[in-house]
């Protein structure tokens, strides 16, 4: 029993434990195996004798055999198997327990003893005919899990009793109490073996245990390959209740539930309470009514959750709440790219990737054990050493002595597990880290040692480390090394093969013996490696100078891999036959030394000295060796570089030299030089120095005896080009037929190439024009001659015309290109014969002309006459037409019906205080009228008004929006017939404001005198002032009806623009005036300003 | 011009609208209300709260009750300001319906939480001591539950900083009125309550559900508990002016 119970709490050991063995099978005993068959009956029967013996089995063992027999008190059978040996079993009742029979027929036979009246019965017996019924199986322990909602059944297969070993099938039936409804009919099969065995079957339920009562029954089916009969079914076990005592709050159930996604759950509420809704998160769900008020709702399909879980709320009728979570997510995925390597070989580090999320997070996240199982050694992951850039990594303690490993990562979450292994040499896992304290140390100049610090237990192997040699200005180089290994120790390395005083940077990696990965680089370290001797001496020259007294020795700064190191200064020795002298020592920034020799030959040497030591000489002969006249060749570059060569020479012993510099710049010609080995025949010269279109020198020198000799001696342009000046040219003589033409070298600088010849370009064309644009273009008025005689510096055109403009055009050539021109227009001598007769037929000719006109004129003037001027009388002399000839000229002011010009006249007028009328010019302000902006908005409440507005006919041509007074007739009196209403009005009040003349007292001029005076003052408008004048400017003017005149010219439609007259000159100059008081057309002509 | 002048007029008016008690006839004062409000504006409150969560207790010699009143008083409306705050970003955590807007359960209370309900009648009744040992009770017991619910939402939304940090931050300011409180009660004479487990037995078989639920009443009553609080101080400072 123990044995059995502990199985229950541990399901997972069931079918382990299946075939238990049971000592004591004895109990199975008690339950029985019923069946009822019928067994034919042999003989025919007689009235009262036992009749329909049935027989059945439970455990095939023994066989219940029973008939039918008539009542009666004290009956006593012997029941007896034939041919068994007789063997006869007495019974007391109808029934009798026989030991089961060998397949085949038996016969039997009842015999009642004392029953005298009944006889002997006889029957046969098959195996075939027995039905076999096991007993009802007994469930020895029934217990739920409510946790899980799992129930765990417990039961003893009794297969003592059987003979034979055989399968059986169980059936389990489970269904709700109350309802009875099946929930689930499941079979399960286990086979006996002759002895007792106690099975478990457990079950999970969708709903949890606690919402409904669930009842489980059993029973089995024993198949027994051995019996023939009938197999059947047992009959159910009773029911056994699994059942819970609700609390009296509401709770949902099952708590916090971990699902996978997608799948199916059902959650229930256990209440006592009436429950109106359920939500999953806030969807409603159909209520499913359980026994009670327990609800339950089945949710399919379950999607993700969030982090905190998926809410399901039960609300009661009371508003109570209940509720539960569950999370659904996804079982861990297999770890991804599951590597390992170590740094140290102290540590392994294993990194992976976790693949899908779990959508699980806390408790429920997924967890990891990392398991060697050489070593049986584990690693758990922490959360607190959260992923890196989405990759899990998980130390794990190297175990001495264990190279190889096999690790399985074990992922495993609620909903599941899952796992990823990898074997691995951790030996050929080494990714060492960086290396530090990376140092490098001088070992001479060519030699370096370099060391650094590695950390980690590589006692037991070597490492590969790869070294990175860094030259400025060089290609880098890679050196492999291997080195022994240590425990946490330094590593030294010696790099030789390098160059004196240069600047190197090193870096180094590292990596194991068997190649996994290189550890980073470590930052690179400059070291410059320490001097040496210079390893030549410097490349000399020697010169000497115009008075040929000195010789100017001139080297040249060794280059950097020859100096190995600084060098500080030079050493200049000469010696002769007899003596040596040297120089005292020369600074490091002077490449040149002047020596006075005398005509001797010296050896001349040049050491150069650095801090460790100097230099081999380098020597030079003093000695110039005559040469032959040489010619001056010409040579031109390609590219950068001309090239030069010569014919071999066995006699040159000892190097040749080159030496060039600008023609024409100044000072002695040595710019720089060039050895060449004796036995070579040519040289290339190159030179940062050549420019285009310049000309160098290069002579080239070999050397004898010790003495050196002038051999060639070469012009040379690395690239010619146009030249950038024309000749100059000028013209020597002219005729009327030929012009001579003289013109001179152009300077070397600006010939910029070796000379080719010249371009003579002429043809007719004065200056100005533009005809000889086209020079080149072939026109077949210009002619060209090209002048490829260097030396010819005259040309004579010839078969010119005379008097003739003749454009001449003079340009220079080189193999780089036609140079600028130089033109002259040069007009050729007259040709006098010509002339005169040209002058001398044109004036015969006109006058012949003229003769032969005045002879024809004379012959025929009469008709003439007729024809062009015949006589005309002339009404001059007729007498009728001289009356009031006095009239006509004595006064010119009396005409009929003279038309006057018609002027407008520009008026404004403004009314003012003042009693004697104003009449204004638009753009004159009345100085009267103080305050222009209350009159703007007091309008025609003030008592200074505009006495006259605009007329609607506007002149646009006049000042802006200047009014004018139009006299449409002078006769019918003035009548403006746009002046507004109101002025009207305020006109007789003050009396003042434009009045027409038509109004002004008429009577005299003379009132008028007085009242200028008035009128000054106020700036009225006062053109009767002027009246005198004016009289004789304009007699039709209204005015001039009181003028004496006697002749007033009536009717004239005619206006007076008396602009000037309205104008008062004192207002002209008042500043006020300018100030600007308020009339429309100030208005108007004052905007634009603002 | 009238641009300007526009700008003006509005400034003037959300001025005294908002600081309407403080304004009077005086320009020089109106001034200065005018500076002390744009100051408000610029100084952010979490540079306030540092001093004001200093440990008041410097002094041992008793002192007046006006300053430690005005200390806790200006915590309690800063933490007033972020109440709300806290129980919508854990609502917003625990997913729906909880997170769902306007969700509201006042009928879910916890034991061992006093709740911050009470007639108008019995709270102004209450002595000084009462008032401030209920508060002290209840900012006790509140503390001890933030610390519980930042342990659950530990569990439950491990990935989520902001809530727990805000639930951390709680619960240090609840600790910070908890000083000054003891502050105000020793400057006044009274007894301070000796600090209990209210908690009790922590119920750590408490289902998820029920964790969410308990979180929920925690910030919210820490909520309801600073309202009342803030009322608490305000009527004690009143009757002890500075």
């Amino acid at each position: 029993m123990m044995d059995a119970s502990f199985c229950v709490g541990r399901p997972s050991w069931m079918a382990d434990r299946r075939r238990m063995k049971t000592s004591s099978g004895f109990q199975w005993l008690l339950s029985s195996f019923v069946l009822l068959y019928v067994v034919n009956q042999v003989n025919s029967q007689k009235k009262g004798a036992p009749h329909d013996l049935t027989c059945t089995t439970s455990n095939l063992r023994m066989w219940d055999c029973s008939w039918k027999a008539p009542a009666g008190h004290g009956a006593l059978y012997e029941v007896c198997v034939v041919n068994r040996f007789n063997s006869c079993y007495p019974s007391v009742k109808t029934s009798i327990k026989i030991p089961a029979l060998s397949p085949g027929d038996h016969e039997v036979t009842i015999n009642p003893l004392r029953d005298v009246r009944s006889s002997i019965s006889k029957f046969v017996l098959n195996e075939e005919n027995i039905s076999f019924i096991p007993d009802a199986p007994e469930i020895l322990n029934l217990s739920a899990d409510f946790s899980t909602s799992t129930i765990h059944i417990k039961w003893n297969d009794k297969g003592s009793l059987f003979p034979h070993h055989s399968n059986v099938v169980w059936q389990f039936k489970i269904l709700h109490k109350e309802r009875m409804d099946i929930i689930t009919l499941v079979t399960h099969n286990t086979t006996l073996n002759g002895k007792d065995t106690v099975h478990h079957w457990s079950w999970t339920s969708d709903l949890p245990l606690e919402c409904a009562t669930h009842s489980v029954r059993m029973r089995c089916y024993v198949d027994d390959p051995h019996f023939s009969g009938h197999k059947e079914w047992s009959n159910w076990t009773p029911p056994k209740n699994i059942s819970w005592s609700p609390e009296p709050q509401p709770k949902a159930l099952p708590l916090d539930r971990v699902l996978l996604v997608g799948s199916d759950i059902t959650i229930c509420c256990v209440t006592r309470e009436k429950i109106v809704s359920a939500l999953v998160g806030n969807k409603p769900y159909p209520l499913i009514h359980l026994e009670g008020e327990n609800i339950a709702i089945k949710i399919h399909d379950i999607s993700p959750s969030d982090s905190s879980g998926t809410n399901v709320v039960f609300v009661t009728e009371t508003t109570n709440m209940c509720g539960t979570v569950f999370f659904a997510g996804y079982p861990p995925d297999i770890p991804q790219n599951l590597s390992c390597e170590t740094h140290d070989l102290k540590e392994i580090l294993c990194t992976w990737s976790p693949g899908r999320v779990t959508k699980l997070v806390g408790p429920r996240d997924t967890s990891y054990t990392l398991l060697e199982s050489f070593s049986g050694k584990n690693a758990t992951f922490k959360r607190a050493e959260d992923p890196q850039n989405g990759s899990y990594q998980l130390f794990f303690q190297i175990i001495p002595s264990q190279e190889i490993y096999n690790f399985t990562l074990h992922a495993r979450n609620p909903l599941g597990q899952s796992e990823s292994t990898v074997l691995l040499n951790i030996t050929e896992r080494v990714h060492p880290h960086t290396p530090t304290s990376f140092k490098v140390k001088d070992i001479n100049s060519t030699a370096v040692t370099l060391s650094w610090h590695l950390s980690g237990n590589f006692a037991k192997s070597n490492l590969l480390c790869q070294i990175e040699i860094n030259r400025s200005n060089s290609v880098q180089e890679l050196l492999n090394v291997t080195v022994r290994g240590a425990e946490n120790s330094s590593y030294l390395v010696e790099v030789g093969k390098l160059n004196p005083y240069t600047n190197y940077t090193f870096r180094i990696r590292c990596a194991g013996e068997s190649f996994w990965k290189w550890s980073s680089w470590t930052t690179g370290e400059r070291h410059l490696t320490i001097e040496a001797v210079p390893s030549k001496g410097p490349d000399t020259w020697r010169e000497w100078s115009s008075d040929g007294k000195n010789l100017i020795i001139y080297w040249k700064p060794l280059p950097i891999n020859e100096a190995n190191g600084r060098i500080l200064s030079y050493n200049v020795s000469y010696s002769s036959e007899e003596e040596t002298q040297s120089l005292s020592e020369i600074s490091d920034r002077q490449h040149k030394a002047e020596l006075q020799l005398d005509r001797n030959d010296y050896i001349i040497s040049v050491v150069a000295k650095n801090s460790v030591g100097s230099s081999p000489p380098s020597r030079i002969a003093s000695m110039e060796l005559p040469h032959d006249k040489l010619k001056t060749e010409q040579a031109v570059g390609i590219g950068n570089e001309i090239f030069l060569s010569w014919d071999y020479d066995p006699n040159m012993t000892c190097d040749y030299v080159i030496k060039w510099c600008n023609s024409s710049g100044p000072g002695p010609c040595l710019m720089d030089w060039k050895k060449v080995p004796s036995n070579s025949t040519e040289a290339v010269i190159e030179s940062d120095q050549f420019r285009p279109g310049v000309r160098y020198s290069f002579f080239l020198y070999g050397c004898k005896n010790q003495g050196y000799q002038l051999l060639r001696s070469v012009i040379g342009y690395i690239e010619e080009l146009a030249p950038v000046v024309a000749p100059n040219f000028t013209v020597e003589d002219t005729s009327s037929d030929s012009i001579l033409v003289k013109w001179e070298d152009i300077p070397v600088e600006e010939l910029r190439g070796f000379l080719r010849g010249y371009l003579f370009y002429f043809g007719k064309g004065e200056r100005g024009t533009s005809k000889m644009r086209g020079l080149e273009s072939g026109r077949s008025d210009v002619k060209i001659k090209n002048i490829t005689d260097l030396n010819q510096k005259t040309l004579r055109i010839a078969d010119l015309q005379g008097k003739t403009s003749y454009h001449l055009v003079l340009r220079a050539y080189t193999d780089g290109g036609i140079g600028p021109e130089k033109s002259m227009y040069v007009v050729t001598k007259e040709n006098s014969v010509g002339l005169i007769i040209a002058i001398l037929i044109p004036v015969a000719v006109a006058i012949m002309v003229g003769v032969v006109t005045s002879v024809l004129c004379y012959r025929k003037r009469e008709w003439i006459k007729e024809t062009f001027y015949p006589d005309i009388p002339n009404p001059e002399n007729c007498k009728a037409l001289q009356f009031q000839k006095s009239v006509c000229e004595g006064n010119s002011a009396l005409k009929t019906l003279e038309m006057n010009p018609c002027t407008p006249n520009n008026v404004e007028v403004l009314e003012s205080r003042s009693v004697v009328p104003k009449i204004e010019d638009t753009e004159i302000v009345s100085p009267v009228t103080e305050h222009p902006e209350e009159s703007s908005e007091a309008d025609a409440g003030n008592p200074v008004v505009v006495s006259y507005c605009p007329p609607i006919i506007e002149e646009g041509d006049e000042a802006g929006g200047a009014s004018q007074v139009v006299y449409i007739d002078v006769q019918s009196m003035y009548q403006p017939q746009a002046k507004p209403e109101e002025e009207q009005e305020s006109e007789p009040a003050g009396g003042s404001g434009y009045k027409p003349q038509m109004h002004l007292p008429v009577t005299s001029a003379v009132e008028e005198a007085p009242a200028d005076d008035d009128l000054d003052k106020t700036a009225g408008y006062r053109p009767q002032a002027n009246v005198n004048t004016w009289n004789l400017v304009s007699p039709d003017s209204p005015r001039s009806t009181d003028s004496n005149s006697e002749l007033v010219s009536f009717g004239s439609p005619c206006s007076i623009n008396s602009r000037q007259f309205l104008i008062p000159p004192k207002d002209e100059d008042s500043p006020k005036s300018s100030g600007g008081g308020w009339s429309f057309t100030n208005f108007f002509q004052n905007k634009p300003n603002d | 011009m009238g641009h300007v002048c526009t700008k003006i007029m509005k400034a003037a008016r959300v001025i005294t609208e908002k600081y309407y008690p403080c304004l009077g006839n005086d320009f020089h004062t109106n001034k200065h209300v005018c500076e002390i409000a744009h100051l408000m504006k610029r100084t952010q409150a979490p540079l306030g709260l540092l001093s004001l969560l200093l440990p008041p207790f410097s002094a041992a010699a008793p002192i007046s009750p006006a300053e430690p009143i005005r200390q806790a008083y200006s915590l309690a409306l800063y933490m007033q300001k972020n109440t709300s705050t806290l129980l919508q970003t854990y609502l917003q955590y625990q997913g729906s319906p909880f997170s769902d807007p306007g969700f509201s359960a006042p009928e879910l209370q916890l034991s061992s939480l006093p709740s911050a309900a009470v007639s108008f009648k019995t709270w102004h009744a209450l002595e000084d001591g009462e008032r401030l040992s209920h508060a002290q009770g209840a900012f006790l017991a509140l503390t001890q539950h933030l610390q519980l619910v930042g342990d659950d939402q530990i569990d439950l939304n491990p990935g989520s900083p902001i809530l727990l940090a805000q639930l951390g931050a709680a619960r240090l300011r609840a600790q910070g009125l908890l000083g000054n409180m003891a502050a105000i009660m020793t400057a006044l004479g009274l007894p301070i309550p000796p600090e209990e487990d209210t908690l009790g037995p922590v119920p750590f078989g408490a289902s998820a559900f029920e964790r969410k639920c308990r979180g929920y009443i925690v910030t919210r009553e820490y909520g309801h508990w600073t309202d009342r609080a803030v009322r608490d101080l305000a009527l004690l400072k009143a009757k002890y002016p500075a």
